[in-house]
C-alpha cells in the first residue's frame, strides 16, 4: 500500500504528524502517534525491521534519560527516594517519560517513512520538483554506496591480514591497525570518485536543461490536496502553540506586575 | 534549433545571485534560531519543556540546513559532488561504531572535515548538513543536529583556507576551537528537542552537572564543552593524516587546495612545462 503513494505525500504526512506532536507536547498524544506508527508499519509489512531498528536507538536513549532526569532533577520538589546526591523526584520521572515518549514517536514515525520509501522514487519526485539534481544524486548514491564501502573495507582488511597484519591487545597496535585499513580505503574511494566525476561530466551531469527519468513517481490531485491539508494543519498547530504560549506569557507578566507593590 | 550545451552550463548571473541569497538566508536562519533559543530559554522546566522552543529549534535549524544545501550544491564542481557520498558513508560507518562504544566521543564528522579541507567551507557546510539528513534514514535522532554539523564543516574549511592544515600539530588546535563553537551551538538541540542527550557516555556527564544543580541547558553546554573539543581535535587530526596520505596528484585536483595552498608543499609540475 505504501509504495503506491508518491514519496512526497508520505514525507509530508510524516513531517506534519511530527510537527503536531511536538506542538501538542503531551505524553498522551506522543503515545498515540507512536502506537499509530507501529500499527502503520504492521499494515505495511515492515513491522519487525522498524521495531528492531527503532529499539536500537530508543532503548539506550531511554536509559540515558532515566539516569539524567530520574536521579538528578534539581527542579523537582516531590522527592520519592534519595541516596546521597541522587534524588528520585516525581517531576523528574514525568519529565523523562514525556521526553522519552516524544522521542519514541519522532524515531518511529521517521523509521516507518524511511523503511517504506523507495529511494529511486523519492529522487524522481524531488527532481520533478526542480530540486537541484545534485541533491538527488548525493541521496541515492550514499544509500547505494554504503554496502559497497563495507565490502571494500572487508577486502582491505583481508589484504592487510594476508600481508601479516595482526591486531594486538594494546591501544597502539589497535590504532596502527585502524590506520592500515583506513588509509587504503579512503585512497581507493577518493580515486574512484575522481573517475566517476569524469564519467558524469562527460554525460552532462552539470547541464541545466530538462532531465528525463527512468522512474516516474505517481502523483494525483487527491494526493496534492492531502499534502496541502497536512501542511496547513501543521502550520495551524504551530500557530496555536505560539498564541497559547504568548497569552500564557502575558498572563504571567500581568500577575507579576499585579503582585509587585505588595 | 538551439539546444543548451550538454557539457558547459551557461553561467547565469541571476541564478548565481539567487543561490548566494539562499546561502546567506540559511546561515541567517541558523544564527537567528540560536540567539532566540538562548534568549528565551525556559527558566523552569519542571512543568514540561516549552514546546515553542522545541518547534523553533527543529524548524529554524532544519530550514537553515536545507537552504544551505540547495544554495551550495549546484555551485560545486562535479569532482566535489561525487566525493560527498563517500564522505557521508565514512561519517556514518565510523559514527555508528563510536555510538555503540559508550565513550563520550562521537567521531561522526571525519568525512565532513575531509571534504572541507579539500573543497572549502561552503562544500564542508553542505556536506555536514547532508550527512545529518541522510543519516537520519538510519537514525532519526541525528536529524535536528544538521545545523551543528554544517557549522563544523564550515569552520573546518575556514581553518584549511588559512593554512592550519599545513602543519600536523595545528590541525588538532583548529579542531579544538571548532569543537567549542559547535558544542555551544548544538547544546540547545539536545536540551530542547530531546531533553538530554542521545548517548550513554555523554548522559553520565550531563547527570553529573545536573547533580550540582545546573539548569538543563547549562549542564548540556558544559558536557558539550568537555566532549566536543576533544572529539573534534581527534577528528581533525585523523582527517589531516588522511589528507597527507593522499597522493598530491589527487589533492591538487581540487581548485581550493591549489588556490589557498591548503597543504604544505609545491604543486606537482605540469607534464609539458
Amino acid at each position: 500500500m505504501f509504495p503506491r503513494l508518491n514519496p512526497l505525500t508520505t514525507l509530508t504526512a510524516a513531517v506534519a504528524v511530527l510537527v503536531m506532536t511536538t506542538a501538542a507536547a503531551s505524553w498522551a498524544v506522543s503515545l498515540t502517534v507512536a502506537v499509530g506508527a507501529v500499527l502503520l508499519s504492521a499494515a505495511g509489512g515492515t513491522l519487525r525491521r522498524v521495531l528492531v531498528a527503532s529499539a536500537a536507538i530508543i532503548v539506550p536513549f531511554w536509559l540515558s534519560l532515566l539516569v539524567i532526569h530520574g536521579l538528578f532533577f534539581p527542579e523537582g520538589r516531590t522527592v520519592l527516594a534519595s541516596w546521597g546526591p541522587a534524588r528520585v523526584t516525581a517531576e523528574g520521572l514525568s519529565f523523562a517519560l514525556e521526553m522519552g515518549l516524544r522521542t519514541a514517536a519522532f524515531v518511529l514515525v521517521l523509521m516507518v517513512f524511511s523503511f517504506s520509501v523507495r529511494v529511486p522514487e523519492l529522487v524522481a519526485a524531488l527532481t520533478a520538483r526542480r530540486v537541484p539534481p545534485q541533491v538527488g544524486y548525493v541521496l541515492a548514491s550514499t544509500l547505494l554506496l554504503a554496502p559497497l564501502v563495507a565490502a571494500r573495507l572487508e577486502k582491505v582488511r583481508q589484504a592487510q591480514e594476508s600481508r601479516g597484519l595482526v591486531v594486538g591487545r594494546g591501544i597502539g597496535s589497535r590504532a596502527a591497525a585502524i590506520r592500515l585499513q583506513m588509509v587504503p580505503l579512503v585512497l581507493g574511494l577518493v580515486h574512484d570518485a575522481g573517475i566517476r566525476a569524469q564519467a558524469l561530466d562527460a554525460r552532462g551531469f552539470r547541464s541545466a536543461g530538462p532531465r528525463t527519468s527512468y522512474t516516474e513517481a505517481r502523483d494525483s490531485a487527491a494526493q496534492a490536496a492531502f499534502r496541502l491539508v497536512a501542511i496547513l494543519l501543521a502550520l495551524a498547530a504551530v500557530g496555536w502553540r505560539i498564541v497559547e504560549s504568548l497569552s500564557a506569557g502575558s498572563l504571567a507578566a500581568l500577575s507579576l506586575s499585579g503582585g509587585g507593590p505588595g | 534549433m538551439s539546444q543548451p550545451s550538454l557539457t558547459l552550463p551557461p553561467t547565469d548571473r541571476q541564478a548565481v545571485r539567487r543561490r548566494r541569497l539562499l546561502e546567506l538566508l540559511g546561515a541567517a536562519a541558523i544564527a537567528a534560531t540560536f540567539v532566540f533559543l538562548v534568549l528565551t530559554q525556559p527558566a523552569d522546566i519542571a512543568g514540561g519543556l516549552g514546546s515553542v522552543s522545541s518547534l523553533v529549534a527543529l524548524g529554524g535549524f532544519l530550514l537553515g540546513a536545507l537552504l544551505l544545501i540547495v544554495g551550495v550544491l549546484p555551485t560545486l564542481p562535479t569532482s566535489t559532488v561525487v566525493l560527498i557520498p563517500v564522505a557521508l558513508v565514512l561519517n556514518i560507518v565510523l559514527g555508528q561504531l563510536m555510538g555503540t562504544s559508550g565513550l563520550p566521543f562521537y567521531l561522526d564528522s571525519i568525512g565532513t572535515v575531509l571534504i572541507a579541507v579539500l573543497a572549502g567551507p561552503a562544500a564542508g557546510a553542505a556536506t555536514g548538513a547532508l550527512s545529518s539528513i541522510v543519516w537520519s534514514f538510519f537514525n532519526p535522532t541525528v536529524l535536528p543536529f544538521a545545523a551543528g554539523a554544517a557549522l563544523i564543516g564550515f569552520l573546518a574549511g575556514v581553518a584549511a583556507r588559512y593554512g592550519l592544515f599545513r602543519r600536523f600539530y595545528l590541525a588538532p588546535v583548529a579542531g579544538f576551537v571548532t569543537g567549542i563553537i559547535a558544542g555551544v551551538v548544538s547544546a540547545p538541540i539536545a536540551a530542547f528537542v530531546f531533553g538530554g542527550t542521545s548517548g550513554a557516555g555523554t548522559g553520565a556527564i550531563v547527570s553529573a552537572f545536573r547533580a550540582m544543580g545546573d539548569t538543563l541547558l547549562a549542564a548540556i553546554t558544559k558536557q558539550a564543552l568537555i566532549s566536543d573539543p576533544m572529539d573534534k581535535a581527534i577528528v581533525f587530526a585523523i582527517a589531516a593524516m588522511l589528507v597527507y596520505a593522499l597522493p598530491r596528484r589527487t589533492t591538487f585536483q581540487f581548485p581550493f587546495v591549489r588556490r589557498f595552498r591548503v597543504l604544505a608543499g609545491r604543486e606537482p609540475a605540469a607534464r609539458n612545462s
